[in-house]
């Protein structure tokens, strides 16, 4: 073999995440390759950097549309999957609870209290943000005048130094519109902006996603959404 | 729409992916499932391995839509690196008929797709690549578009253009440390 077949052994480890996204390990070493992501962020942003920028080779590949059938497939296939179980009956939600400090507690007793205040209201509209994982990390209320919300953390999330900014994705559309920042460590009170308040109805989305200091800086997330959640009448 | 409007709107409707929105995961189907299909069907080169794959995708995307960090990846870059993982990782367990046709590497050369007006930002980024790909001896390249894109092994690879499995790997990696350093540059 020539001297310009050969490479330094040395370079090998770090090609690892290249030849992973470029698909030319077996399937052990895939494995492998997928256990230590999870442990080595450097390792997961070389991973991300290979997909971001190799991912233009697939343009030319020519779209293919799926037989008819393949939508209704897996419709049926997520019919059927886990999703995360209602608030009042998960055993997360109670435990987080119990670690959470008194303050929280108090104060969440106190939203419910509160809404309770304002006689021959119409039904409170309650979403519970959940992760992931399903657990729930935020419970959010709308008192019952419409026009204030009372988000109160449920869990105890992660000493993330970003920002958590709560958006609100009204039925049927897709475009974010930001409600401001919420606190992981205290309940809060946000006033819904006036051309928002008609549109916190049931089936409205609200989500919280990671962000600098002092919130998205592009009017839409830009961070991982770390809980989002449905509303619906309590 | 531009394509930062696109991207967001992609990214919000995995937002609402991860609360549970049925219709959304339809609508990200519906912008996505071809360009998805396409790519497991070049990997699998078999329709029924493909379409399992691809329902094992949104079965995955319904799931872990909340994983989606848009502040590290474009959604579609998420999609597609589920698509391809999916799709390597069931080429890797089935024996399904191989691609075992020479990879030529005047093959490498092709003409970029054509893209649309929307699509300019992501279209640079992907120029780039073609650029920094020409910048390569053209077996090289030629062997890491069909790795990408066939999903191939060393082995594969290495007998579809008739070399030792060592230069292989050496053209390989060697093509990869050039792409990185001129991807970076």
């Amino acid at each position: 073999m020539s001297a310009n077949d050969t490479m330094d052994p040395a370079d090998d480890g770090n090609l690892i995440a290249a030849e992973y996204v470029l698909g030319v390990l077996g399937a052990a070493e895939r494995r492998e390759v997928e256990l230590r992501l999870a442990q080595e962020p450097a390792l997961a942003s070389e991973v991300a950097f290979w997909e971001e920028r190799l991912a233009g080779l697939t343009d030319a590949v020519a779209p293919v549309a799926p037989p008819q059938a393949a939508w209704s497939r897996i419709e049926t296939a997520i019919g059927t999957a886990p999703r995360p179980p209602s608030v009042w009956q998960s055993l997360t939600f109670w435990r987080s609870f119990a670690i959470a400090s008194a303050t929280l507690a108090a104060a969440s007793i106190a939203a419910l209290v509160y809404i309770g205040l304002v006689p021959n209201a119409p039904a409170p509209l309650m979403a519970t943000l959940s992760g992931s994982a399903g657990q729930p990390n935020f419970v959010a209320t709308v008192t019952a005048t419409g026009n204030t919300l009372v988000i109160v953390p449920a869990a105890l999330l992660t000493n993330d130094p970003r920002a958590y900014e709560l958006w609100l994705i009204p039925s049927g559309e897709t475009r974010p519109r930001s409600l401001g920042l919420v606190q992981p460590g205290q309940p809060i009170r946000l006033d819904i902006p006036s051309d928002l308040a008609g549109r916190v109805t049931p089936d409205a989305t609200l989500a919280v996603s990671l962000e600098p200091p002092g919130g998205s800086p592009t009017g839409l997330p830009t961070g991982p959404v770390v809980a989002a959640g449905k509303f619906s009448n309590l | 729409m531009d394509a930062e409007a696109s991207r967001s709107q992609l990214a919000a409707a995995l937002a609402r992916v991860a609360a549970g929105d049925r219709a959304a995961l339809r609508m990200v189907y519906q912008d996505t499932s071809a360009k998805l299909f396409g790519v497991c069907l070049r990997i699998l080169n078999d329709k029924s391995e493909a379409e399992d794959v691809l329902q094992d995708v949104y079965v995955t995307v319904w799931r872990k839509a909340a994983s989606f960090d848009p502040g590290r990846a474009s959604p579609i870059t998420w999609l597609v690196a589920i698509a391809r993982n999916r799709a390597i990782d069931r080429l890797r367990a089935s024996a399904v008929s191989r691609r075992m046709e020479p990879i030529e590497a005047a093959d490498a050369v092709s003409d970029p797709a054509p893209v649309a007006a929307e699509r300019v930002e992501l279209a640079q980024q992907h120029q780039r690549l073609a650029r920094c790909l020409e910048e390569l001896e053209a077996r090289h390249s030629a062997a890491l578009r069909a790795a990408f894109l066939d999903g191939a092994t060393y082995e594969e690879l290495a007998q579809r253009m008739s070399v030792p499995l060592g230069t292989m790997k050496s053209w390989i990696r060697r093509g990869l440390l050039k792409l990185r350093a001129c991807l970076e540059g």
